[in-house]
């Protein structure tokens, strides 16, 4: 009798498989996704930048200053903070910007680099420290998660280093 | 139990090649064509006549396999055919979408923080310890799919969990794009060689996945990065890898060349195993969870087993061993290839279903099996077959 209970059991949870393959593309897939995009996860610091801090407008474009990331754990990149340039394609050829990053009102750092007009091409782009709790770059590129300028979709991200 | 060389030698071949009446083979096949031709049918509505032929053909291909399989009572053969044609076929549209987008294989650093890299089901489980306890997710991409990365972490977990939930470590036989290239090699050779050493090694080897496993998860949530990615994963070296910029990355894309011509290429090519799968992929070990509440499995009738080990010999992934052939089940690690099934010239390797009799309609567990997990195959490994003959397509001069 228990047998024959456990094999009907069994030919139904087979059945509810089937059932659930089914479904997978039709209501599954995007059923999960949306339960994992509604978990409140957010991506790493270290590859997002982080949370804007403030926003400073220019004349057609802004630059969004980020709150410093530290790092985690053992985690092995050293503190940075991100300036975000966009959108790129308003910049001009050249710029040259003083940059408050702990809105004292006090300049921190002077970003400079120039857009070129491939948005594919290899930026580089020279970061001078205007306090001393920030990193200066020569003519970086894309070094590490925590020193570049980079072009990122139509943004290009500065990170410097802090220490 | 001695093992001759002519038992060693021998390929997954023993059943009759009429197992079943052409009308019934088709009548039973006849699900899995409709099942493929809805998978392809937007495409038939409204893309270009190269989509429409990579469909055709992939309807095609899918739907004979399965019709074969249904035909000749064999699972494995033919099953490797179509996993091994994803395996090869996935590099292919996958780099020549990377070409197309990037001109390069290599991810620059831009791209990943872009959100750009596509999602791989490789990364998942070193994603739960910094997503449970720090809300994080250690991988560069986007959660929720975007115009410049469809292949999303959000939709990919997805895919991947509803296609567990039907194949649980069948995953690495019926689904994964990686294990065909492998299974590929480990085909080429008449002979396997270092038997001796895998056979009296196997049960250390089978745990070392485990370690690794075990490693990478803990590693990832200390470092707060996908450590097997960005150092262990031997299918970079096919995929894409970071770009090279320095000594650390200029190590890691060694490693990764090393580590792919090692145990995807030459070891499956010496022992005619799937030894990445079988002694190093950390994945694998974490799929083998779920076959413990996937309802299939395989068994062993023992009234009809006489021990002769063909079924462990042919193993793939090394996942019997000598007592668990004399319990009468597989280990943790089968993926529910068939391999064993298939080579049994006793019939006493079966497929089950949980909670039945052990050998009593064996056939019936293994179409209802067969259905499922061939449904996924078609949906999955299906869409990168025709993605992959459509990159084909366009190299024709002309075209």
């Amino acid at each position: 009798m228990r047998a024959r209970f456990l094999s009907i059991l069994a030919y139904v949870g087979a059945g509810i498989t089937l059932l659930v393959a089914v479904c997978v593309p039709f209501v599954l897939i995007n059923g999960f996704s949306n339960v994992v995009g509604s978990l409140g996860l957010h991506l790493n610091p270290e590859y997002t930048g982080g949370t804007v801090a403030r926003t400073i407008q220019r004349d057609g474009y802004r630059i969004e200053v980020y709150q410093p990331v530290r790092p985690r754990m053992l985690q092995r990149t050293e503190p940075f903070v991100q300036i975000a340039f966009e959108p790129a394609d308003a910049l001009p050829a050249h710029v040259s910007e003083d940059i408050d990053l702990n809105g004292d009102g006090r300049p921190d750092v002077r970003v400079s680099f120039a857009v070129l007009a491939d948005a594919n091409a290899k930026m580089h782009g020279d970061v001078t420290a205007l306090d001393g709790r920030y990193v200066s770059l020569v003519n970086v590129a894309d070094e590490s998660f925590s020193r570049m300028v980079v072009r990122a979709d139509n943004r290009v991200v500065v990170r410097v280093p802090v220490r | 139990m001695a093992e001759s060389s002519s038992t060693i030698r021998a390929s997954v071949v023993a059943r009759p090649p009429a197992f079943r009446s052409l009308g019934w083979s088709a009548l039973l096949t006849l699900p899995m064509a409709l099942w493929a031709l809805l998978m392809f049918t937007p495409v038939f509505r409204g893309a270009g006549h190269d989509r429409q032929i990579a469909a055709a053909l992939t309807i095609a291909f899918t739907t004979v396999l399965f019709f074969l399989m249904m035909r000749t009572g064999e699972t494995y053969r033919w099953r490797r055919i179509f996993f091994v044609a994803v395996g090869f076929l996935f590099p292919i549209g996958f780099i020549a979408s990377l070409i197309a987008e990037r001109g390069s294989m290599s991810i620059p650093l831009s791209r990943m923080v872009a959100g750009d890299t596509p999602f791989c089901f490789m990364v998942t489980p070193s994603l739960i310890l910094p997503a449970a306890f720090a809300r994080t997710v250690i991988f560069p991409g986007a959660i929720m799919p975007s115009a410049t990365n469809p292949h999303s972490i959000a939709l990919m977990i997805g895919l991947w969990f509803a296609m567990t939930l039907v194949l649980g470590k069948a995953w690495c036989s019926y689904a994964c794009f990686f294990g065909g290239i492998e299974e590929g090699f480990a085909a080429i050779p008449k002979r396997r060689r270092l038997h001796r050493f895998v056979t009296k090694y196997g049960a250390i080897l089978r745990l070392i996945p485990w370690a690794i496993l075990v490693f990478v998860v803990l590693a990832s949530a200390a470092l707060f990065e996908p450590v097997y990615c960005m150092w262990m994963c031997p299918f970079k070296t096919v995929t894409e890898f970071p770009a090279v910029r320095n000594v650390e990355t200029a190590v890691q894309f060694g490693v990764f060349i090393a580590l792919f011509f090692g145990l995807v290429v030459a070891l499956p090519l010496l022992t005619k195993k799937r030894t990445q799968c079988g002694f190093f992929c950390p994945f694998g070990a974490f799929q083998s969870i779920f076959n413990k509440i996937n309802l299939f499995e395989i068994r062993f009738d023992r009234e009809k087993c006489v021990d002769c080990t063909l079924c462990q010999t042919n193993c793939p992934t090394v996942a019997l061993s000598k007592e668990s052939i004399k319990e009468g089940k597989t280990l943790l690690n089968c993926m529910k290839c068939g391999a064993c099934v298939d080579v049994c010239k006793k019939d006493a390797a079966v497929w089950h279903l949980k909670g039945t009799p052990v050998a009593v309609k064996p056939e019936r567990a293994r179409l209802l099996f067969l259905y499922g997990a061939w449904a996924m195959a078609t949906m999955f490994g299906g869409s990168i077959l025709a993605n992959s003959i459509v990159t084909m397509i366009h190299w024709i001069p002309g075209k």
